[in-house]
């Protein structure tokens, strides 16, 4: 895996966002947002829509530019630049590929005006199209083409000029399931062989999460946190983030003391202190995976449960536990083996663990 | 955390007050945009509004050119024989609207929700009335219920000329126009509905007005105004067969014409433009409810056969094709004929344009002139509009203007915007003065006339188009002109061909903007077809009505075959 923090910032960050703020009306749909995205980083923004990722996006293009703040890209100020003055080539959810062009001549398009020579374009067009697998599909049209395919020409298209930045705005939404799989990895794989500094709006966790280096969780506007997907996933900074991406419990609770909390009867604790006094209304989040039905470690809360529903999602078991003796009510996925092995069924009585170092406690207040 | 040791900067924001707002830089494609869709604006200004604003200024000048405020408007109201227009013009377009809806709305409900056989032909023969001016329904008019008309026993002694033969022509001319409308509002109606209902055991009957009639009920009322207008506008049809009875637009007509009263016309264009400005008003709401009707997912209704109804459709939609059909034939046969009714036979006497008044044959080719380049410029104008319009990045404030310019002509019947180039144009003041009296202002004042359904079609094409590539090729830094060039232009072909198609027929059959306008080196057909008629050649009037006619019918049938040939070659792309 690339470990981002291992790459070293040259020359400062390639692509440096200040006090990026876009007010549309009264309506603000970017507040004051700072971000460095380094050079050959794959950067994801995630969000539910209306959260600013698009607006963020154009304003990195320059579609919508900001109302406020400065963009520099690799050292320069584009904050203000015309479109075809900055430096991207851009793939959109659309693919926005000239209907009435053959393949070859949608990838060349850019190269002509660029004033290359015949040949020069011709070998490109070859070597673009190689690199995205459909050198055998040049003299089509693209509604001849499936959707997967038109969507890597239009990939092919975005890097002929080999720009510094490469912008992808919900590249795979259009697509099937499957194929949006298969392009997700071959993306990735590209942009790494490449080397191309590479942002993605997407509103899928699991995109954002299998192909960036860091996902940058954006929410009204602001940023809620920037992170690898294993720090977005394992430690989310907010409430937010934490429903955001993948499931997660909303436990509510009191604080008993640093480092426990009563949850409807259940006493709870976790490895995180908190300085907050007693009594303190909060909130911990607990991923339904990480609780555990044998096995139990000395350190994880472990309490006697009754299984409610179990609902077959085909690897697991999506699950209700209830702790007995109190009102609590969590979900846990069990997985196929343990279902099988401690033979859980709806009703039965099991001692689960919800471990301390998994719980993230946030307060309410 | 993590997050901490990355050192982001999100944590230290305190000078927000500092920032000074950002400005987009222009590329040079912005400016060259904003630039050309300034000069067509400029464009529009001097082909339609000014006009308007001469028009206006008129209705409130005395006969010396001073400004008399009201005085105009008092000296219309209190002339009885004018005001009697007023509701001479309102009963003939209420009556032409009623019955031309219903019977358009029979029509499209055959087309559309019956299995009848010849569903094709019928919609073929609905839009003739379209390939002929006004002047022509009227004629034949004359000839099958006139004096000597053959079938005048069937008006069982009410005469033709008057408010009779005045509401059947406008029915006949504004005919295709409702059933458009009506075949679009009954096109869009979602299936499930009727399955809905019929799984509730609701009656046909109830279904019907319960279903079918809230489903096109913004139809029924834009073909409602939109009759209305074209009815109360109009003045082919009362010109040749209204006789003693006066509609305002007849009143234009003789005021500016017969009387050289220009500033009576004035006002009187100015009241015609009230019904033309509200029915605009009630469209455009119309089109905005419209457009939310049809969920993308609906499903499409599919009728089903059913043996009396489809019979019971196939005779009134046969009656009316059949009358449509007479209407034409009666024009074709009457010019013909040696001298109708007393010698029927075939000759092509009516035909000898140059020994009769009306400019002779050369105002039909002064016709096809004005039409092809009419077509060319037009098209190209349109268009160039269009696409600047909708493309141009930021220049809100231009492109809004730009759009109510280009929407305006929708709102301005063609004999007030004539009556208004007379004002603008003919003025010594006016630097454009040396085009008054040339082909030159025909073609420009046509383009005007016809300006907003093209500039809709257009429209309506390039939203058709992906709005991303323009931004892809931006980012490959192509300029513009390329990719309007190269993509959207070739994209766009089939509509930019209707909107040529579009102008080309209306300039060869209009009559209303150009009757102020034209010269005696610049006389049309159209217009020969009215001043042949005044001077009573009626044949002679039907026989270039007809040759109107044909030439729109071959041209149209051309295109046609041209359109699917060119379109075959072009448009590969489009199949899969």
């Amino acid at each position: 895996m690339n470990q981002p923090s291992e790459i070293a910032d040259r020359d400062g960050p390639y692509l440096k966002i200040r006090n990026v703020t876009k007010r549309f009306g009264d309506f603000v749909a970017l507040q004051d947002v700072n971000l460095d995205i380094r050079r050959g980083e794959f950067i994801s923004f995630l969000g539910p829509s209306g959260c600013g990722k698009t607006t963020l996006l154009r304003a990195i293009s320059g579609l919508d530019v900001q109302s406020a703040g400065s963009i520099e890209q690799d050292g320069r100020d584009i904050s203000n630049l015309p479109v075809n003055q900055r430096d991207f080539g851009i793939v959109f959810q659309s693919y926005a590929l000239f209907p009435n062009l053959k393949i070859k001549d949608n990838v060349g398009y850019g190269l002509v005006s660029a004033g290359k020579s015949r040949t020069e374009i011709k070998s490109r067009v070859a070597e673009l199209l190689t690199m995205v697998g459909l050198a055998d599909q040049a003299e089509k049209y693209p509604s001849q083409l499936s959707g997967g395919q038109q969507q890597r020409v239009s990939l092919a298209r975005a890097l002929a000029l080999s720009p510094g930045l490469l912008l992808l705005d919900e590249p795979l939404s259009a697509l099937d399931a499957r194929v949006r799989a298969r392009l997700r990895g071959e993306i990735r794989e590209l942009q790494q062989r490449l080397g191309i500094t590479t942002v993605m709006v997407t509103h899928d966790q699991e995109e954002a999460l299998t192909m960036s280096d860091r996902i940058v969780v954006m929410s009204k506007g602001k940023i809620e946190q920037i992170g690898t997907p294993d720090e977005v996933y394992r430690s989310p900074a907010s409430p937010f983030v934490a429903d955001f991406i993948g499931r997660m419990n909303f436990i509510p609770g009191t604080l008993v003391s640093g480092t426990s909390a009563d949850c409807k009867g259940a006493v709870l604790s976790f490895t995180t202190a908190l300085t907050y006094v007693q009594g303190t209304p909060i909130t911990i989040c607990l991923r339904p995976e990480d609780i555990v039905v044998r096995d139990i470690a000395s350190s994880s809360n472990a309490v006697d449960v009754e299984v409610g529903v179990m609902e077959f999602m085909g690897n697991h078991f999506a699950t209700t536990l209830h702790v007995s003796g109190t009102h609590l009510n969590v979900s846990a996925d069990l997985s196929m083996n343990d279902v099988r092995d401690l033979s859980i069924r709806p009703g039965s009585k099991v001692k689960a663990g919800l471990p301390a170092d998994r719980l993230r406690v946030f307060s309410t207040t | 955390m993590s997050t901490a040791a990355l050192e982001e900067p999100w944590a230290t924001s305190s000078d927000r007050g500092a920032v000074a707002p950002v400005r987009q830089r222009m590329s040079r494609d912005d400016l060259t945009m904003r630039i050309v869709l300034l000069l067509l604006t400029g464009w529009l200004v001097i082909t339609v509004l000014l006009p308007l604003g001469a028009l206006l200024i008129k209705s409130f000048e005395g006969a010396d050119g001073s400004f008399v405020g009201l005085s105009n408007f008092a000296l219309f109201f209190a002339n009885p024989s004018l005001t009697q227009s007023i509701s001479n013009s309102l009963t003939i377009a209420i009556v032409s609207t009623i019955i031309c809806v219903l019977l358009s709305f029979v029509f499209a409900y055959g087309l559309m929700r019956t299995c009848m056989p010849g569903r094709g032909i019928f919609r073929l023969i609905s839009q003739v009335p379209l390939l002929a001016p006004s002047l022509l329904p009227a004629i034949s008019l004359v000839y099958l219920f006139g004096n000597q008309g053959f079938a005048k026993s069937v008006m069982f002694g009410y005469s033709i000329y008057g408010p009779i033969g005045i509401v059947i022509g406008e029915v006949f001319w504004t005919f295709p126009h409702a059933l458009i409308i009506m075949v679009t509002a009954l096109s869009i109606s979602d299936a499930r509905l009727y399955e809905a209902a019929s799984a509730l055991k609701a009656s046909p009957w109830r279904t019907f007005w319960t279903v079918t009639i809230p489903g096109a009920r913004y139809g029924l009322i834009s073909a409602t105004f939109v009759v209305f207008t074209l009815v109360v506008t109009d003045f082919g049809v009362p010109k040749v067969i209204g006789g003693q009875y006066n509609v305002l637009a007849t009143d234009i007509y003789k005021q500016v014409i017969g009387q050289q009263n220009f500033r009576m016309g004035a006002v009187v264009g100015l009241l015609l433009l009230l019904p033309a400005v509200f029915s605009f008003a009630i469209d455009q709401w119309v089109q905005r409810k419209q457009s939310a009707a049809m969920s993308s997912r609906a499903v499409a209704y599919e009728p089903k056969p059913d043996f009396v109804v489809d019979t019971a459709f196939l005779v009134i939609c046969g009656l009316i094709a059949t009358a449509i059909l007479v209407v034409i034939f009666t024009a074709l046969f009457a010019s013909l004929a040696t001298l109708w009714p007393y010698n029927l036979t075939p000759s092509f006497k009516n035909y000898d344009f140059d020994n009769m008044d009306g400019g002779g044959w050369q105002s039909f080719y002064n016709s096809l002139r004005v039409a092809s380049l009419t077509a060319v410029f037009g098209t190209a104008i349109v268009f160039a509009g269009a696409y600047l319009m909708e493309k141009t990045r930021g220049f809100g404030a231009g492109r809004f203007v730009f759009q109510f310019l280009a929407l305006l002509p929708l709102a301005v019947p063609g004999i007030v915007l004539g009556l208004g180039y007379i004002f603008f144009f003919n003025s010594t003041a006016n630097p454009f003065n040396f085009i008054y009296g040339t082909t030159t202002i025909l073609v420009v004042c046509t383009i005007a006339h016809f300006y907003s359904v093209a500039h809709l079609t257009a429209v309506t094409a390039l939203k058709q188009i992906d709005q991303e590539i323009e931004v892809v090729s931006s980012s490959l830094r192509v300029p513009f002109y390329r990719t309007f060039f190269l993509v959207t232009l070739p994209v766009s072909l089939p509509a930019v061909l209707d909107i040529a198609m579009y102008l080309f027929v209306n300039a060869l059959t209009t009559v209303s903007a150009v009757v102020f306008i034209y010269s005696s080196q610049t006389t049309l057909a159209s217009i020969a077809v009215l001043n042949m008629d005044d001077a009573g050649d009626v044949a002679p009037a039907a026989a270039m009505a007809m040759t109107i006619f044909l030439a729109a019918t071959f041209v149209r049938v051309v295109y046609t075959v041209l359109v699917r040939g060119v379109l075959g070659r072009t448009q590969a792309w489009r199949r899969r």
